[in-house]
């Protein structure tokens, strides 16, 4: 029918020109450059991330050290009228320890050294008495907490006469630094020397915990419903879209939901865990949902046809195939949602969470604090002893997410398994 | 006692028809997949379904025990009966039916559990074991059965996934006999295999017939004929011919049949 058509013919290919060399070259100058630009961008991130931990530990360590001044204490010889048989907190409140530990410090060190020691440092002293009466006749050598300016100076940040000050303790080696346990057993105060982190550390734990038991079951089980049992139409399309926003939504927003539904319309407890936690369940919810479809999604269809052939119904489907299966990635969103949870501050701070609590929440309706709030306030504050108190927050905030990404990558290689 | 029974089957002409299908219409949207199908599976014979792919067999096979539901898009048109109940019937519980017709699929998919959790799961959801030792002699017989039980006896809590691909195939069919099914459909069970692990498969299909009514999918026409004593022809969404398998594939009476077994296409 028509004439075959003429192929020009195709000159043998010289892959030792001049052309193929330069082409070569090309490929490997661009192959190059693509993993330097790899590494460069790696090493960026690497060396934002040790400049914040360096940066943190450099401040923050300080915050987990105090400054103890030994003062001796001549109990018989100091303006103290207290019965030893008769030792009661109100006997003890009604002593002005105050007063007597001013008195006991300038007999120990000088005129000028009630500055020196904390203004709080009277509780030692009641303790001391507390636990042991017969203190009460015998000289002892008490250690007391520093001011927070001979605090400051012993970590040589301080001003030239508290400077002046630590010199003269150290030469008469009154002065020593220890671990600051009460940071990590007190709760907010207006001392910086006084403050821990164990009120808004477990305001924390109480309002995690919250959010986990709200959002992580509603979580799945939507997930779990929209994958396996919710009919595929604009209904759900809306629905999907609605998740997917949900989860952009800037958190301050959130929080004026909260404000206004759980506080205004419910009338719960202002300022508490369960509250926050609730807030904080709205945020985490559609990032589990999210990522729970995706992990449910990728559980092969032939476990379904599986377990559907030996006459599992559908709920039997899911629960003994399919989230055992979808159980790892579901696991990890869960954690990078309450890992974001953790760290939010804006939404509480609408809840009344930023209030000046003082002491440790007992339950979730107590007024409690979380931990980024507490570093929030604290960076607020104007006392110069604040300052590594906000960094030694931030490494304990840093450590309680390492620890749970710890454990989410534990978990998720624990179910992992393969089909 | 199976080659008994099979003989006295033998000399009565009249087998036992377990499962009727008649004028079965299946749509997937739009789009009709099935046209009209009606054919009768009985007790004694295994029936294999045959034709090119696309031609709707492993759509019916599922039609059998309702994995079509599956689908959101499936229509079923037409009957289809067991022992003479109708499994469309508003009354008929799906979740028993696929107890009673059970499924082997064409990729081995094993529970990624243990070998005895594999075996042990549809008996003990069904409720068909009374105490532990009980449901340990089901696993058991059950691999045996499914011609298993020597190679795994030793390793019972091994992962069902670690095994060759003919082994968790033969699991799979372990799994399905467990439950004491009626029926067993297998929808092209040796297609992800090689010659010698397909062997075994066939060996236990000889094996497990006349005890469970046995519908098998085939793209082999080798192994129609060597393990079916049925064949249904399919072509296109339709039944074209169904048969004794030696009539089908020696003296096929429809032109298309003959077309397809020659390998004219296909």
């Amino acid at each position: 029918m028509s004439a075959t058509p003429t192929v020009p013919k195709r000159l043998p290919t010289d892959w030792k020109s001049d052309a193929m060399r330069k082409r070569i070259a090309r490929r490997y100058a661009a192959e190059r450059r693509f993993k330097l630009a790899g590494l460069l961008a790696v090493g960026l991130s690497a060396a934002f991330l040790a400049f914040l931990l360096f940066s943190m530990l450099g401040n923050g360590l300080r915050g987990f050290t105090r400054t103890e001044i030994a003062v001796q204490v001549d109990f018989p010889a100091s303006p103290l009228l207290l019965d030893p048989n008769a030792i009661t907190d109100q006997a003890l409140a009604n002593a002005n320890l105050p007063m007597v530990t001013g008195a006991v410090v300038k007999k120990a060190l000088g005129a000028d050294a009630e500055e020196w020691v904390s203004p709080t440092a009277w509780t030692v002293l009641r303790d001391r008495i507390k636990a042991d009466p017969r203190i009460l006749g015998r000289i002892e050598t008490i250690k007391l907490p520093a001011s927070t300016a001979i605090d400051l100076a012993a970590k040589s940040q301080g001003s030239p006469d508290a400077e002046a000050a630590v010199n003269r303790l150290s030469k008469a080696r009154l002065i020593s630094t220890g671990f600051n346990w009460g940071f990590l057993t007190l709760s907010d105060g207006t001392d910086p020397t006084q403050v821990g982190i164990w009120g808004a550390f477990k305001g924390t734990l109480l309002t995690m915990l919250v959010t986990l038991a709200l959002s992580f079951p509603v979580g799945v089980a939507t997930a779990v419903y929209l994958e396996e049992y919710a009919r595929k139409n604009w209904m759900t399309d809306v629905i999907e879209v609605s998740i997917n926003n949900l989860a952009a939504v800037p958190s301050i927003i959130f929080g004026l939901l909260g404000l206004s539904i759980f506080l205004n319309v419910l009338h719960l407890p202002r300022s508490a865990s369960l509250v926050g936690g609730m807030t904080l369940a709205l945020m985490t919810m559609p990032v589990i949902v999210i990522a729970g479809r995706n992990a449910i999604k990728s559980v092969p269809p032939s476990i379904r046809d599986a377990a559907l052939g030996v006459g599992a119904s559908p709920v039997q489907v899911v629960f003994h195939h399919v989230l055992p299966l979808a159980l790892p990635g579901i696991l990890t969103g869960t954690i990078i949602g309450m890992a974001r949870a953790l760290g939010e501050t804006a939404p509480l701070l609408m809840i009344g969470m930023r209030a000046f609590i003082a002491t440790p929440p007992g339950g979730i309706t107590d007024p409690a604090t979380v931990l980024p709030v507490q570093i929030f306030l604290w960076s607020d504050e104007v006392s110069k002893g604040f300052v590594e108190k906000t960094s030694a927050a931030i490494i304990v905030l840093l450590v309680f997410l390492l620890a749970m990404n710890g454990l989410a990558i534990y978990l998720r290689n624990k179910f992992e398994r393969r089909w | 006692m199976t080659a008994m029974i099979h003989e006295q089957h033998n000399m009565t002409p009249t087998v036992e028809t377990k499962m009727t299908a008649r004028d079965v219409k299946v749509f997937y949207g739009e789009k009709q997949a099935i046209k009209g199908v009606s054919i009768d599976v009985d007790m004694d014979n295994v029936t294999a379904f045959i034709g090119p792919s696309g031609c709707g067999k492993s759509t019916f096979l599922r039609t059998l025990n309702r994995m079509n539901d599956t689908v959101a898009s499936a229509r079923v048109e037409g009957t289809i009966t067991l022992d003479g109940e109708d499994i469309y019937a508003p009354s008929m519980d799906v979740v028993q039916l696929r107890a009673r017709v059970g499924m082997v699929f064409q990729k081995p998919n094993p529970f990624p559990k243990s070998i005895y959790e594999n075996i042990a799961y549809g008996p003990r959801i069904h409720g068909l074991a009374h105490g532990k030792a009980d449901l340990e002699v089901i696993v058991e017989k059950s691999l045996r059965r499914a011609g298993l039980w020597d190679e795994v006896k030793d390793r019972l809590h091994d992962s069902g996934t670690a095994l060759s691909g003919g082994q968790q195939q033969r699991l799979c069919i372990g799994r399905a006999i467990a439950v004491e099914p009626e029926v067993i459909l297998m929808d092209e069970p040796c297609s992800a295999l090689d010659p010698i692990a397909t062997a075994k498969i066939e060996e236990l299909i000889h094996e497990l017939r006349g005890r469970y009514a046995i519908v098998i999918v085939t793209h082999n026409m080798q192994q129609a004929a060597r393990v079916s004593q049925r064949t249904a022809f399919f072509h296109l969404g339709e039944l074209v011919e169904y048969g004794v398998t030696s009539d089908i594939f020696t003296n096929p009476r429809q032109e298309r049949t003959k077309d397809y077994i020659t390998g004219r296409y296909g």
